[in-house]
């Protein structure tokens, strides 16, 4: 590990430059596909390889910030982003981050916050990941069965009930109203998506996190976007939410300068790429990934968190493993998926321009 | 070999050959990281540095809001930067991208 450290002037610890730059290029892919920001897998893996918790909440926000800004560009440009409630989310996204770092400097103060913080993560990650798969292996066939019977015994759409809680949400009825032509929703109330960014705004500010993890879920499940308008969405909040992190942070001294910077030089051109492939995956594929990044990212938090508890070495070493080769795994298949499927499309549009 | 190919053939192969010495940490990071672990020190330590690094350093210690306004520019000029070279390098290998539909 001592070729190519380089020393990390704020946080006082010798880090090593390649490993910066890949931890940094796997987010960018996963953030510019997923809508996320990252840092639900940037803090885990600094502080495994030796980041003091503070410094690696703090330092992923400065990097989710730079990164989210190209891939905003990008899903800009395919169409996939509903500014209108990206813009209303912004507000109670801030106010909910500036809420959870309060908390967490609070909880700093009474002793170790890296505790508390991995068990939110092992929480969250389980619940939502479970509950994707449960969507894409149960939920899902079932309302793809139940409007093929519908078609079939020309049953009007909706009667027999609907089972996504979006369209139950979308029947509060607490005004103001407000409709959301870009994704597609007739009504829903302001004070259902003021809740939904406050909480996640909340949680970014507690954990870290740009807050993507949680809002893409959020955003497909409880306010119904399609996935593809969530995911760009998604990084509309993560990058206003991300920017207002990084100050916050900054100014409380949780930011190593140098080790945002060294991560975002992979971290961008990860990014672009990863914009690029939303372009080539189907919303439900996009969903799956999703899930089984989320789980094994949880899985790999709680490994851990056991190496905390024990002191037993074995268990960094596997958290560790687990959480690079889920990066890479998924970084891989990404890019793999996109220039598989840009391959086919060129040689159609050939065959295509042949006959 | 098309020159797309070989990109992603060596964007994989030093993600993967990178990633293999890392799953150790350094006996000096362990003992820093643990140092900070029982009182996070709010002073960056500018002994021994030199050059940007001290100049980071200071700035740390001396004025924080001035701090994280750099780091917030630089993050924001940084990314922007890489994200119009990186979009031009992918532009020439073709892969534009255009409104897309958005299938479920």
């Amino acid at each position: 590990m001592g070729i190519l450290n380089i020393h990390l002037p704020i946080a006082g610890i010798e880090f090593s430059v390649l490993l910066l730059i890949l931890i940094g290029f796997c987010v960018g892919v996963l953030g510019g596909f997923f809508g996320v920001g990252g840092g639900w897998m940037i803090t885990p893996a600094l502080n495994i390889f030796g980041f003091h918790m503070a410094f690696a909440i703090g330092t992923p926000l400065a990097n989710i910030f730079g990164q989210s800004i190209g891939a905003v560009r990008k899903h800009h440009r395919m169409g996939n982003i509903d500014w209108k409630l990206g813009l209303i989310s912004i507000a109670t996204s801030v106010l909910g981050v500036e809420i959870g770092s309060r908390v967490i400097l609070a909880m700093e103060k009474a002793g170790d916050v890296g505790i508390i913080v991995r068990w939110c993560y092992v929480f969250l990650l389980s619940i939502l990941g479970v509950y994707m798969l449960y969507d894409y292996f149960v939920i899902h066939p079932r309302i793809i069965e139940l409007a093929e019977d519908e078609r079939a015994n020309h049953i009007p759409p909706g009667v027999r009930g609907a089972t996504r809680i979006s369209d139950k949400l979308h029947g509060i009825n607490i005004p103001p109203m407000i409709s959301l032509p870009a994704s597609g929703i007739d009504r829903v109330s302001v004070w259902v998506i003021l809740s939904v960014f406050l909480i996640t705004g909340f949680l970014s500010g507690f954990m870290g996190v740009g807050g993507g993890f949680i809002i893409l879920p959020v955003l497909v499940y409880l306010i119904g976007l399609p996935t593809t308008i969530a995911v760009g969405t998604s990084l509309v909040t993560v990058l206003f939410t991300a920017a207002y992190g990084c100050f916050t942070y900054a100014v409380k001294g949780r930011v190593e300068l140098v080790a945002a910077f060294i991560m975002l030089i992979g971290a961008s051109i990860g990014a672009q790429i990863g914009a690029t492939a939303v372009k080539y995956i189907k919303g439900y594929g996009i969903r799956l990934l999703f899930a089984i990044m989320i789980v094994l990212a949880a899985f790999s938090v709680l490994t851990e968190q056991l190496y905390k508890a024990n002191a037993n070495p074995l268990f960094q070493t596997f958290a560790g493993i687990v959480l690079m080769g889920t990066a890479l795994a998924m970084s891989a298949t990404i890019i793999c998926k996109l220039v598989l499927q840009d391959r086919k499309d060129r040689s159609g549009r050939n065959q295509e321009l042949d006959v | 070999m098309s020159f797309r190919s070989i990109f992603v053939i060596s964007a994989l192969s030093i993600m993967l050959v990178s990633a293999l010495p890392f799953f150790e940490r350094s006996e000096g990071n362990a003992i820093a990281s643990e140092k900070q672990e029982t009182a996070l020190t709010m002073k960056a330590d500018t002994n021994h540095l030199s050059g940007i690094n001290l100049f980071i350093a200071r700035l740390y210690n001396e004025d924080r809001v001035l701090y994280a306004t750099m780091v917030t520019l630089v993050m924001a000029v940084l990314g922007t930067f890489l994200a119009f070279v990186t979009d031009l390098i992918l532009k020439a290998l073709g892969l534009e991208v255009s409104r897309i539909s958005h299938r479920e």
